[in-house]
């Protein structure tokens, strides 16, 4: 061989070993993929041990005061300190002190009326998530409600700082108030575990990950007919993740920590933020006694972007039986050995602890990380007498939509995009704006919508719950079931829902409810007629 | 044609046909360096659509080293033909494949995927040719 073929050989040598290296590192560092489109926020101070803490329940708040056909509730949004590390307080944004927010529980006959005060020092926006409410009441994005005391917001306000168009929207338009605002809630509509919680334009990923978030439990009668467990073996878990700074305070990538002017967070978090403290109903992997009877479990993720992947360990002996999700009860139960869920969305499940031996250690974990993250709470089975209950087989009449029904077919790209020349979030191609209407819906007519994600994109709809009808080329998923009022759509990832809208006309929004997404102008109205 | 003596010593041959080795060696550097960041573009583009965020930032980044990579082969391209007497192949399949990639940048800016996605596979695999063609050995 001559020199230069040598050399050329060599060379040829060369190119293939930086070829295999510059494409194999990087192809093998990212084989795994992602569980949640999201980058995680590391805690700046030891995370607290896992459990330790009891799990505590959110109380149920009491009306104010009832008349023949409506309960009063009042809520204060309000300041509060509370104990999440062992070490220094963490301060929270509440609604009426406590994380989560106090539970309301509702029936179906029967209209619930919030005043909402607002002692915080932003302005808010409460949005009933799944309720079937007016336009006026639903909480739409810019339908402020401005603090009691001004001189926070006073303070910190620079028109000047509001330079671009999307965020010059914040500023303008809506049916705002000053102090506080009564939400009316008919709540025609099925049985359900609701939540609530911040819907400001530009900032309710903060604003929910300092704490404004409770549960609402919905009751009708086909419900109760069934006898399912209720009292202390009917347990709703809010499940969040969140990360805490060296001095208790939460932790978040806010462009301006203020929340007054500028929206966003910083770099990569645009994704989502990840927190790497699990709280179940505000307390760190907290631990619960269980009786060895069936408890209906009503998981709620209420994470900013995390997607958890639920599991008992070890398994419970007669299985996991769904019977309802994010808009009621489903028509029969389904058996499950894991749940899947992404944020926002709700699992009605029933758990039979009786099959577990007394004392028994029950770890619920979260398939979707590894680290500390992979656990979420522990029961501990106590030692009273097996409490015998039979799941039934019929839950509910839930008619299934039919496609040969919808009278038109909408598509929708969820998909990464430049909003106002930094990394945002659209739908189709547009960055949210309230003036800019996406659809135009019939009260009373079904639609097909096809959604299209990009990343993971918990796409949610106001007013009217839906029906999953496709995956891809398949059909529904395992957690599709029943009523749904938000989807859990995976990278690339095309799906199909069947809508009936219902209800009220009005100018409604439809988002993902990844709130880092959301924030960053991943929404969208529509208006029904 | 089949002189071996003057490309070890450039100056003992003569002004117009002279086979310096050199700029075959940067085109060989800049067209493979080309190949390898257009088939990492599959391979981040694979890893975001696995929900992995930062791979489209490196997509996007990495577009703009590809064409920039496949720029610098046009120049190499001109030196390899000028000042090393290299064939007259490599300077239109340069310049072809910089229009292409121009083109599959701007289309994936603009999510038009139905055309992005053919479009790389065929640029990678014209990389992936002109690549090889580059390390035949030569004469």
């Amino acid at each position: 061989m001559s020199p230069i073929n040598r050399r050329t050989a060599l060379g040829i040598a060369g190119a293939a070993i930086t070829a295999a290296a510059g494409i194999g590192i990087p192809f093998v560092s990212g084989l795994t993929g992602a569980r949640s489109t999201g980058k995680l926020l590391p805690s700046r101070t030891p995370i607290p041990p896992a459990f330790r803490r009891r799990l505590t329940i959110p109380p149920v708040l009491r009306p104010s005061r009832s008349d023949t056909t409506t309960d009063y509730y009042d809520i204060t949004q309000t300041v509060a300190r509370a104990g999440i590390l062992p070490g220094p307080a963490t301060e929270l944004w509440t609604y009426n002190g406590s994380f989560p927010g106090p539970t309301i529980r509702s029936t179906r006959g029967r209209t619930v009326k919030v005043r909402y005060t607002n002692n915080l020092p932003v302005p808010t926006v409460v949005h009933l998530h799944g309720g079937r409410t007016p336009p006026d009441s639903d909480g739409y994005p810019i339908d402020y409600v401005y603090p009691t005391d001004m001189s926070y917001y006073a303070l910190h306000h620079n028109p000047q700082q509001m330079t671009s168009d999307h965020g010059r929207m914040t500023m303008t338009g809506g049916d705002t108030r000053e102090g506080r605002r009564t939400h009316v809630f008919p709540l025609d509509q099925r049985a359900a575990t609701l939540w609530y919680h911040d819907h400001r334009m530009d900032f309710t990923g903060p604003s929910v990950w300092r704490g404004l978030a409770g549960f609402h439990l919905h009751h009708d009668a086909e419900e109760a007919s069934l006898r399912l467990p209720d009292g202390d073996l009917d347990l709703p878990l809010m499940i969040t993740d969140r990360s805490l700074d060296s001095d208790g305070s939460l932790l978040y990538p806010s462009l301006d920590p203020t929340l007054v002017n500028r929206p966003g967070v910083r770099g990569d978090h645009v994704a989502g933020v990840l927190g790497d403290v699990m709280l179940v109903n505000g307390t760190p992997w907290p631990v619960m006694t269980a009786r060895r009877g069936t408890y209906r479990l009503r998981f709620l993720n209420a994470c900013n972007a995390r997607r958890l992947s639920l599991r008992l360990d070890p398994p419970p002996p007669n299985g996991i039986a769904q019977i309802g999700t994010d808009a009621g009860l489903l028509a029969e139960p389904v058996r499950h050995d894991h749940l899947e869920l992404a944020p926002a969305q709700r699992l009605d499940v029933l758990i039979d602890f009786s099959g577990y031996a007394p004392g028994t250690r029950i770890t619920l974990v979260n398939d979707f990380d590894t680290t500390a993250m992979g656990q979420v709470m522990r029961f501990v089975v106590d030692d009273g007498r097996p409490e015998p209950f039979k799941i039934p087989s019929r839950l509910s009449t839930t008619p299934p939509l039919r496609p040969e029904d919808a009278v038109v077919t909408r598509k929708f790209d969820f998909r990464a995009g430049d909003v106002d020349d930094h990394d945002g979030w659209l739908v189709s191609h547009a960055p949210f704006s309230p003036d800019t209407i996406a659809a135009r819906v019939r009260l009373g007519t079904t639609e097909i919508w096809q959604l299209n994600a990009d990343f993971h994109h918990p796409v949610h709809l106001h007013l009217s719950p839906f029906q999953v009808i496709a995956r891809g080329s398949e059909g529904p998923g395992p957690y599709d079931a029943g009523w749904k009022d938000t989807i859990d759509l995976r990278p690339g990832e095309q799906a199909k829902i069947l809508i009936h809208f219902d209800g009220y006309p009005g100018k409604y929004v439809f988002h993902c409810h990844n709130l880092e997404h959301e924030d960053m102008a991943m929404m969208a109205n529509f208006i029904a007629t | 044609m089949t002189t071996t003596g003057n490309t070890s010593s450039p100056a003992s041959g003569t002004a117009t046909r002279l086979r310096r080795r050199w700029p075959i060696w940067l085109f060989r550097i800049t067209i493979t360096a080309a190949a390898i960041l257009a088939f990492n573009q599959a391979v981040f583009a694979g890893q975001f659509l696995s929900g992995t965020y930062p791979a489209l930032r490196l997509h996007r980044d990495m577009a703009n080293y590809t064409v920039a990579a496949i720029a610098a082969s046009i120049i190499t391209a001109i030196l390899w033909r000028r000042a090393g007497a290299g064939p007259r192949w490599p300077l239109p399949a340069a310049v072809a494949l910089f229009a292409l990639t121009a083109l599959q940048t701007f289309l994936g800016y603009r999510l038009v995927l139905a055309v992005h996605i053919p479009l790389g596979v065929t640029v990678i695999l014209l990389l992936v040719a002109l690549t090889a063609a580059a390390w035949r050995p030569t004469r």
